[in-house]
């Protein structure tokens, strides 16, 4: 009885606050009310099927159709499904393994530029002919080849930091990852691989194959309306893809192997598991996500530079992983959402706020100090420009009060 | 190769004075290291907040009118001393806040709070001088006295920026050389880097030492940050990562937790730098040039901390219980 | 021919010979103890045995072959498992979990498989969870296979180890101190249990023990180490009565006491 009541609940909601989202576009609580009922759905006990199909509805139709109206709705899911993969893949490094690799961004990197090398005209620089940009359809060829990739590359970087202690392998793979950024801000000489600094652009992006359909329901097929929707299922499905992986592994020898390095690496391998090998499996595997995502994120950008490929960004994800709770899928899904909306909606509108208060005119009065006309704000202190200062914050709050994260793994064992 | 010859006594020099700068850095991250085998990832905040006290100073003066009529002297070592007074004390805040509550447990977790400090900290300096200044990008004002050079040789020109720079860190060198080995504070700090547990039993305040350690390693990065915007001029707060992380690899290349290793270490360091500042594009015939120069720290980094994390003087290895 | 051959195994740490010159001999159906003093080298032994060691010098044979140089999970899928003498089991996983990843070595499934949740990996799966299962009731754990291997209490702990290393399903148990900290009444059902292995679950046991009832009580034969040397072997009466044996544990009363009960 309490299932179904708690299943017609969940309708409800799901119902209202999907309308909500439709008549307020502009309101960001709207938007937040929306995507919490996605974690509502995951933990509220109602019947299964019910919450599956709920879940599909609010994925597949209800969202899209939101954002159809609203394409702002889009973007923020699309940057939010970007996060929720690249921490997915850290957090099969840093909460399965218990490896700190700061350096994670270089992957993603790695696989943006490589579709944004192909994909352009930047690789007539370096190739002779014409051949380049590549048609669209090797879009789809290049997602599968950076799995390749971003696979090697893992292993590449985890080869020689295998007998590393925790912290001197947290520096090296910092490090592994300022120089992939160097060589990616100053190869555009003695051969110009990446255009250096000035970046790459136009990036081809994926074919429109479904668009011959949609003209035949009438529907209007202007690229701006429906290329955003497009990027949403693509991310979507590999987001669903990285999920389903990571879950088999987790529930595979490969993701108690991981799990027991973690825990004591010298019991492990006394127990027969080969940690050498499950490190670097581990290390490949998170890479091979961030890469597939990196190929994603350039063609939807159209533009990429170094600027997107920063140690900040590395601790961005990595405070998204701990935020979530390390080791943890629903977790680091959960991480994602919360700094990725932190960020892109919760700094901005206090930005905008701001702004408007600065503009009002109106004068600020405290009690004893005198008053403040708000004018006076200075112009550099724009909220949405202090992330740094809120992935510190997250990372040392959640280290002293609650370091195995929001939703830890395991969470039903607090007894 | 005439002109890679002329240039070379020049290169020396400025490899001389990056290395003392890098040196005083390095000194931070390995003392911390020594008492706690802990890597202090925010130390490269507390080094560039030296450099914006420095600076802060500075324009107070100027801005009083003081500056033109003080004596050089006088207004460097004011400059100079809250400097490192004030960043030592962040140090030691750094340390009880944020550090404290964790380096009883797994090792990981302190250096994820130290990241965040660093990160913290970076906007925290961008906060204060957005709405104190309306700007956190500052420029440290000239004095003549600073902006003249001295002629060695012909191709030789020692500004006296470099030369106050290599002064103020001998005698700083100087002095702790003289603290470490021959008080009993600086005896007390070795014994907690020696084992801290055996320490405590003599009597030893592990935690005040702890505490001390961070003022001077804070106090030593705080002069270096001061030093560094005398000679750079520009100081913004997220310029201390780079040299943070150079510094840190001087820590490691002499010897992590040891402390004439971070000062070899910071020598080395500062003149492969200035090597490959000058004389890598001449060796690659212009395809790689002075902007790989940090590439080139940090493949250092990379290199000794899997060929010989020891260093090169050795790690002061702590003695493990039987 | 000896299930398990050691032949002069040496091993030094700097200025320390922690072994020297051990030999020592572990027959098929056998229950045998390993004792001497603290710091005899007796978990160095172990070290070496199981390759987290590599022996200065010195033989080891296992089924026809030489174990020296292999690594510890080599040696593991070969056939030899081991619990610790200070309990390193992986505390933020569940009692199954700990158990299932002892199997490592006896699941083999390709990637592929995995990720495609083909039908021989869902069956090999349910298959070591029943494997795992029954292993965890043997141990004495029936019912907590979903707590958190830290909340069990010290002697449940030792014995999910014990639960852990069998599910390797070796030929070879290495034991090290499994009844310290435990009371009469636990190691004698622990003694209780040995036993029963050494009929159905492998085929020899080496104990390293300071609980001389438990030697006495349960050993074919005796190995005594003192400072790296072995000083003595044989069976337990033998080597109770032995002077040089005596000898390397006097001063340490309780000896004399637990071997007349």
């Amino acid at each position: 009885m309490k299932r179904s009541l708690a299943g017609l609940a969940l309708c409800l909601y799901v119902a209202v606050s999907c309308t909500l989202a439709h008549f307020f576009p502009q309101s960001v609580l709207a938007f937040l009310l929306v995507e919490a009922g996605l974690f509502l759905l995951y933990y509220v006990p109602a019947p299964r099927r019910l919450k599956i199909s709920l879940g599909a509805l609010l994925l597949l139709v209800l969202f899209p159709v939101l954002g159809w109206g609203n394409g702002y709705y889009l973007e923020v899911a699309i940057q939010i499904g970007i996060f929720v993969a690249l921490a997915l893949g850290l957090n099969i490094v840093v909460g399965f393994v218990g490896l700190l690799n700061l350096g994670f961004v270089a992957f993603y990197a790695i696989g943006a530029y490589l579709w944004a090398i192909f994909g352009s005209p930047q690789a007539n620089a370096f190739i002779g002919g014409n051949f380049f940009p590549l048609s669209p359809n090797w879009f789809f060829v290049f997602l599968v080849f950076s799995i390749v990739v971003g696979a090697l590359t893992g292993v590449l970087l985890g080869l020689p930091v295998m007998r590393l202690r925790g912290d001197y392998l947290a520096i090296v793979t910092l490090g592994f990852a300022e120089v992939v950024r160097a060589l990616v801000n100053n190869l555009d000489k003695p051969i110009n691989l990446t255009n250096g600094p000035r970046g790459i652009s136009p990036i081809t992006k994926p074919p429109l194959f479904f668009r011959p359909l949609l003209e035949f329901f009438g529907a209007d097929v202007s690229d701006a309306k429906l290329y955003p929707l497009y990027f949403y299922f693509l991310i979507l499905f590999l987001v669903g893809v990285i999920i389903w992986v990571t879950r088999q592994l987790e529930n595979s020898r490969v993701g108690r192997a991981w799990k027991a390095i973690r825990e004591d690496e010298i019991a492990a391998a006394a127990m027969g598991v080969p940690v050498v090998r499950m490190k670097l499996l581990a290390f490949a595997v998170g890479a091979s996500f961030a890469a597939a995502v990196g190929v994603l994120f350039a063609a939807k950008q159209v533009f990429i530079n170094p600027e997107s490929f920063t140690f900040m960004e590395s601790i961005g994800v990595l405070a998204m992983v701990i935020l979530g709770g390390m080791g943890s899928i629903p977790g680091a899904v959960l991480g994602a959402t919360g700094v990725t909306i932190l960020n892109l909606q919760l700094l901005k509108g206090l930005s905008i706020w701001l702004n408007g208060l600065r503009q009002s005119g109106a004068i600020l009065s405290i009690p004893l100090l005198g008053s403040y006309p708000l004018a006076q704000l200075p112009v550099q202190f724009e909220p949405a420009k202090y992330e740094r200062m809120v992935f510190g914050l997250i990372l040392i709050v959640m280290m002293i009060f609650r370091p195995q994260g929001v939703l830890p793994p395991g969470g039903a064992q607090r007894k | 190769m005439d002109l890679a010859l002329e240039i070379l006594p020049q290169v020396i020099l400025d490899g001389i004075v990056l290395g003392f700068m890098y040196a005083l850095i390095a000194l931070g991250y390995t003392m911390v290291y020594g008492v706690l085998e802990f890597i202090n990832f925010a130390h490269s905040e507390i080094f560039v907040l030296g450099s914006f006290v420095g600076v802060e100073v500075f324009l107070m003066l100027q801005s009083a009118g003081y500056l033109s009529a003080m004596h050089p002297a006088l207004v460097l070592t004011l400059v100079i001393v809250s400097g490192m007074v004030i960043s030592g004390l962040a140090a030691m805040a750094l340390e009880r806040i944020a550090y404290r509550p964790l380096l009883g447990g797994p090792r990981l977790v302190a250096l994820i709070s130290a990241i965040g400090a660093s990160f913290f900290l970076q906007d925290g300096l961008r906060l204060f001088e957005s709405l104190w200044r309306n700007t956190f990008y500052l420029n440290y004002p000239t004095l003549d006295f600073l902006e003249r050079t001295v002629p060695l040789t012909e191709n030789l020109v020692i500004p006296v920026k470099s030369m106050l720079v290599i002064v103020m860190a001998l005698i700083t060198l100087a002095g702790l050389h003289f603290f470490v080995n021959r008080t009993r504070l600086g005896m007390a700090i070795r014994a907690v880097a020696q084992d801290p547990d055996t320490a405590s039993l003599m009597g030893v305040a592990v935690n005040r030492v702890i505490a001390l350690t961070f003022f001077v390693g804070g106090a030593l990065g705080g002069l270096a940050g001061v030093l560094f915007g005398i000679h750079y001029s520009l100081v913004n707060p997220y310029t201390g990562f780079i040299p943070g992380m150079k510094a840190f690899t001087a820590a490691v290349l002499g010897g992590i937790g040891n402390i004439p290793g971070a000062m070899v270490g910071g020598m080395m360091l500062g003149l492969l730098e200035a090597f490959a500042a000058s004389y890598l594009s001449i060796l690659t015939d212009g395809a790689f040039g002075a902007e790989y120069k940090d590439v080139v720290a940090f493949l250092v980094l990379i290199l000794i901390l899997i060929f010989r994390p020891k260093g090169l003087l050795g790690e002061t290895v702590r003695e493990s219980k039987a | 021919m000896a299930l398990l051959e050691l032949r002069s195994v040496s091993k030094r740490f700097g200025g320390l010979q922690a072994l020297a010159n051990v030999s020592l001999e572990l027959e098929q159906g056998t229950i045998a103890s390993l004792i001497g003093p603290n710091g005899a080298g007796k978990t160095t032994l172990f070290n070496t045995l199981t390759g987290l060691y590599r022996p200065d010098q010195g033989e080891i044979r296992f089924q026809e072959r030489s174990l020296v140089g292999l690594k510890p999970e080599k040696i593991t899928a070969a056939g030899i498992s081991r619990t610790f003498q200070n309990i390193r089991l992986f505390a933020h996983m569940t009692v199954l979990d700990n158990v299932l990843v002892g199997m490592h070595t006896r699941l083999r499934t390709s990637l592929p498989a995995i990720f495609l949740s083909s039908p021989h990996f869902k069956r090999q799966e349910q298959e070591a969870r029943c494997r795992a299962l029954e292993l965890i009731e043997l141990a004495g754990l029936k019912g907590r296979e979903n707590e958190w291997a830290h909340r069990l209490s010290y002697g449940e702990q030792r014995r999910l180890e014990i639960a852990r290393a069998l599910a390797a399903a070796p030929e070879i148990l290495l034991l090290d101190e499994p009844t310290a900290g435990m009371n009469s009444r636990e190691a004698q059902s622990l003694m209780a249990l040995f036993r029963e292995l050494i009929g159905q679950h492998v085929k020899a046991i080496l104990l390293i023990e300071h609980n001389m009832r438990v030697v006495m009580g349960i050993s074919h034969r005796v190995h005594v180490l003192d400072y790296g040397e072995k000083i003595a072997e044989g069976c337990p009466d033998e080597v109770r009565r032995n002077p040089r044996v005596i000898e390397a544990y006097l001063g340490q009363g309780t000896w004399m006491e637990n071997a007349q009960s």
